[in-house]
């Protein structure tokens, strides 16, 4: 069996395009978030191998949600999605917790590379 | 520990923040939902704070302390932010300005601050009763946000090996700077990581050039930190040396130090000093049939051009410096009035003399002030007369050949002009007869101090417009101004500014018995008088030059010399400032000179035909043509 992914984005759209990156891949999606609260709550519940998380989504935004994540689980291996131009909030979720980033719009390759680096 | 050697970098620096800061809270007005400016304001009011307590200055320290919990509270969602919450800011940023200065002259806060300090805790307070069972989940970003790099200072004896790491981001990688950021936690997995170069807080930069340098005190082989830190991903390159000496001052630091700009001052003076000396050895030289005083004489001439260049080059201080303020300016200005004002702002990067620069400066929040109050109209009469209900205001800096050219351009109901001929003749400052005034009449009046523009242009401001202040300053300086201005359309000023003040190459020209000295910027080139046809303009004589009149001006008559050649060829000089010409004839060329400008104070009743005065290479004095007045 793959490893296992719980994927944080507040756009349907989104989650699904990683979930279908990823489920090519080999990996397993085993949960979906689309708030900061539910991606904590989730990550408590579920223990996924890899969290893919937004940076924007209501209720909490992704890097609070890395803080409280790695707050548990410091080896939690969390993979921020961001956009071009936020680089300071990438910046600020690595010195959060997360352990690599993907740019969007995404390129499946890019995903799958960051993927592996994080899972080691 | 002497602390007082530490001021001047205490209030360079902390202005420095603080210019950031007023930034920052523009573009945090302008998008509340933003974080970044929220963040980049937390860190600067957070190292200002840090520096204050420092000194000792505790006030300032407690005020910026005060400031600081307002941002972690917005940060960490305890608190919604308001308008009245972007007002407060403001207000501590101008007070924490103020007391900076203050501070280093033993001064404390104003009195005002106290209340400040109230007004802000009383926000934070409100804000927690608002939202509470929110845990302060801020302060950990500030301190998750502190360098890595201090750690390694401590840990008394470390036997592990010290490694210089230098690596380099891809650069077709995105968020270069977050991916330099990976690369460090990887190493830091490795052992003490300390001397992070650039710090933290660059590489949240978009324009973050992808270089990032720390040591490592590791047990791990070279090549396990190579691998290590490549895993990070996108890494081009990872370069490895064996520290060489602890005492090694890092890169970063040597290749820039900060400079007391009095010391510039005094160092720009000398090369002043340094040309006249030079400009008199070598004309020793040139009277002397020693060869060898004339090949010293021309190697001290080159190395004091040289000098003088690189003086100059250190002095060079970006437009942006001054441009930077205006944003708050404008903002402010709008406010008060009851405008819609936007800012675009261009040329920040053009670069200008430290001393031209501050001179500069004033005069521009002249024209930015009346831009917005005389020019720009209320929203509703834009609206009425068809325009945007926000007004423009476009400030601009560009390098025209040895000088450079400040725009301040609006786009509002322009200058009155008939309002001003009727004024004028009134004052009998033109001709009962004249219909019109072009631009530059207009400007020539409206710069004559004391003409009453308050009332004539605008019934909103009691205020003077000031015109003469500016024109007096930048003329001071050897610049010129012009003006550009169409009913309904808009006003925009032109100051045209020397490059540097303090050196001057000029065209030394002889009337009579008598030496003048022309500033070179504004020769556009020397004919001969009686040489060229000459014709009329309006009632004045003019050269004709390829086909275009250029009213003469023969200096022994504008001077009352007496003793002038007054017939047969004689050199004349064309003057252009802007797109104005005019012909200067004098009796003679005596050949270029560089020149120190010496501060100059006209005695009354002088005519205004002079900027400056200068000692020229024999020692002598000349007073130094205005061109702008001339043509």
């Amino acid at each position: 069996m793959g490893h296992t992914v719980l994927v944080c984005d507040d756009a349907i759209f989104m989650r699904t395009m990683i979930a279908d990156i990823l489920t090519a891949a080999g990996y397993e999606v085993i949960g979906e978030a689309e708030t900061g609260v539910q991606a904590v709550q989730k990550y408590r519940e579920l223990k996924p191998d890899l969290v893919t998380m937004d940076i924007v989504m209501p209720d909490m935004g992704g890097i609070d949600a890395v803080r409280e994540i790695c707050k548990d689980d410091p080896d939690a291996k969390v993979l921020m999605c961001s956009a071009m131009g936020q680089q300071a909030l990438v910046v600020e979720a690595i010195q959060a917790g997360a352990k690599d980033f993907v740019v969007k719009p995404f390129q499946p390759s890019r995903v799958l590379e960051a993927v592996q680096r994080v899972l080691g | 520990m002497d602390l007082a050697k530490y001021a001047a970098l205490f209030v360079s620096e902390s202005r420095e923040h603080l210019q950031s800061c007023n930034q920052l809270l523009l573009a945090w007005e302008r998008d509340p939902q933003a974080q970044a400016p929220v963040d980049g304001l937390f860190r600067a009011v957070h190292s200002l704070k840090g520096m204050a307590a420092t000194m000792g200055f505790t006030p300032l320290a407690e005020l910026a302390h005060r400031a600081e919990n307002l941002l972690d509270a917005v940060r960490a969602g305890r608190l919604a932010v308001k308008p009245e919450h972007f007002e407060l800011l403001f207000r501590s940023v101008d007070e924490l300005e103020d007391g900076v200065a203050r501070a280093t002259t033993g001064k404390g806060l104003r009195a005002e601050a106290a209340s400040l300090v109230k007004a802000l805790d009383a926000a934070v307070k409100k804000g927690a009763q608002g939202a509470q069972g929110a845990p302060g989940k801020g302060a950990q970003g500030a301190k998750g946000a502190k360098g890595a790099g201090d750690k390694g200072a401590e840990g008394a004896r470390d036997e592990r090996p010290s490694l210089d790491v230098k690596i380099t981001v891809r650069s077709d990688a995105m968020l270069r700077g977050a991916r330099a950021l990976l690369a460090l936690r990887k190493a830091e997995g490795l052992g003490e990581v300390s001397r992070v170069a650039p710090q933290a807080s660059e590489l949240e930069r978009e324009d973050f050039d992808g270089r990032l340098a720390f040591r490592i005190r590791t047990s791990a082989a070279p090549s396990e930190v190579d691998a290590v830190v490549r895993s990070a991903g996108d890494i081009a390159g990872v370069a490895i040396d064996l520290a060489s000496d602890e005492a090694t001052v890092d890169a970063a630091a040597l290749r820039q130090i900060r400079i007391d700009l009095t010391r510039l001052d005094a160092l720009m003076k000398l090369a002043g000093e340094l040309v006249v000396a030079r400009n008199r050895l070598v004309e020793l030289a040139r009277a002397s049939t020693d060869p060898e005083l004339g090949q010293v004489g021309e190697r001290i001439s080159r190395l004091v051009g040289a000098v003088q260049a690189e003086v100059l080059e250190a002095r060079l201080t970006p437009v942006r410096e001054v441009f930077d303020r205006f944003p708050r300016v404008v903002r402010d200005l709008a406010r008060d009035l009851g405008r819609q004002v936007r800012l675009e702002v261009e040329g920040g990067d053009i670069e200008l003399d430290r001393a031209v620069l501050d001179e500069v400066a004033d005069p521009l929040v002249h024209l930015v002030r009346n831009a917005i109050d005389h020019g720009i109209e209320p929203p509703g009469e834009r609206l009425k007369a068809g325009k945007a209900a926000e007004g423009r205001l476009r400030l601009s800096a560009s390098r025209e050949r040895n000088s450079v050219a400040i725009r301040v351009a609006d786009d509002g109901r322009g200058i009155d002009r008939a309002k001003i001929l009727a004024k004028a003749k009134a004052d009998g400052l033109v001709d009962a007869a004249a219909e019109s005034l072009a631009d530059d009449q207009l400007l020539r009046i409206l710069s004559r101090s004391g003409f009453s523009t308050a009332a004539v242009i605008s019934g909103v401001s009691g205020r003077g417009v000031g015109v003469d202040v500016v024109m007096t300053r930048i003329r001071q300086l050897g610049g010129a101004v012009e003006l550009v201005t169409e009913a309904g359309q808009g006003t925009a000023f032109v100051l045209r500014v020397p490059l540097t003040l303090a050196i001057v190459r000029s065209l030394l020209v002889q009337v009579g018995a008598e030496r003048y000295v022309v500033p070179l910027n504004y020769v556009s080139e020397t004919i001969e008088f009686s040489a060229t046809p000459i014709t009329a303009l309006g009632n004045r004589e003019a050269l004709v030059i390829r086909e275009q009149p250029v009213p003469t001006v023969h200096l022994h008559q504008l001077l009352s010399i007496a003793g002038a050649v007054t017939s047969g060829r004689r050199p004349v000089l064309v003057v252009q400032v802007g797109e104005r010409r005019s012909a200067l004839v004098v009796d003679a060329l005596l050949g270029q000179q560089e020149i120190v400008v010496e501060p100059f104070d006209a005695p009354r009743g002088m005519p205004g035909w002079f900027s400056g005065a200068t000692i020229l290479a024999d020692g002598a004095p000349a007073l130094i043509l205005d061109a702008a007045a001339l043509v």
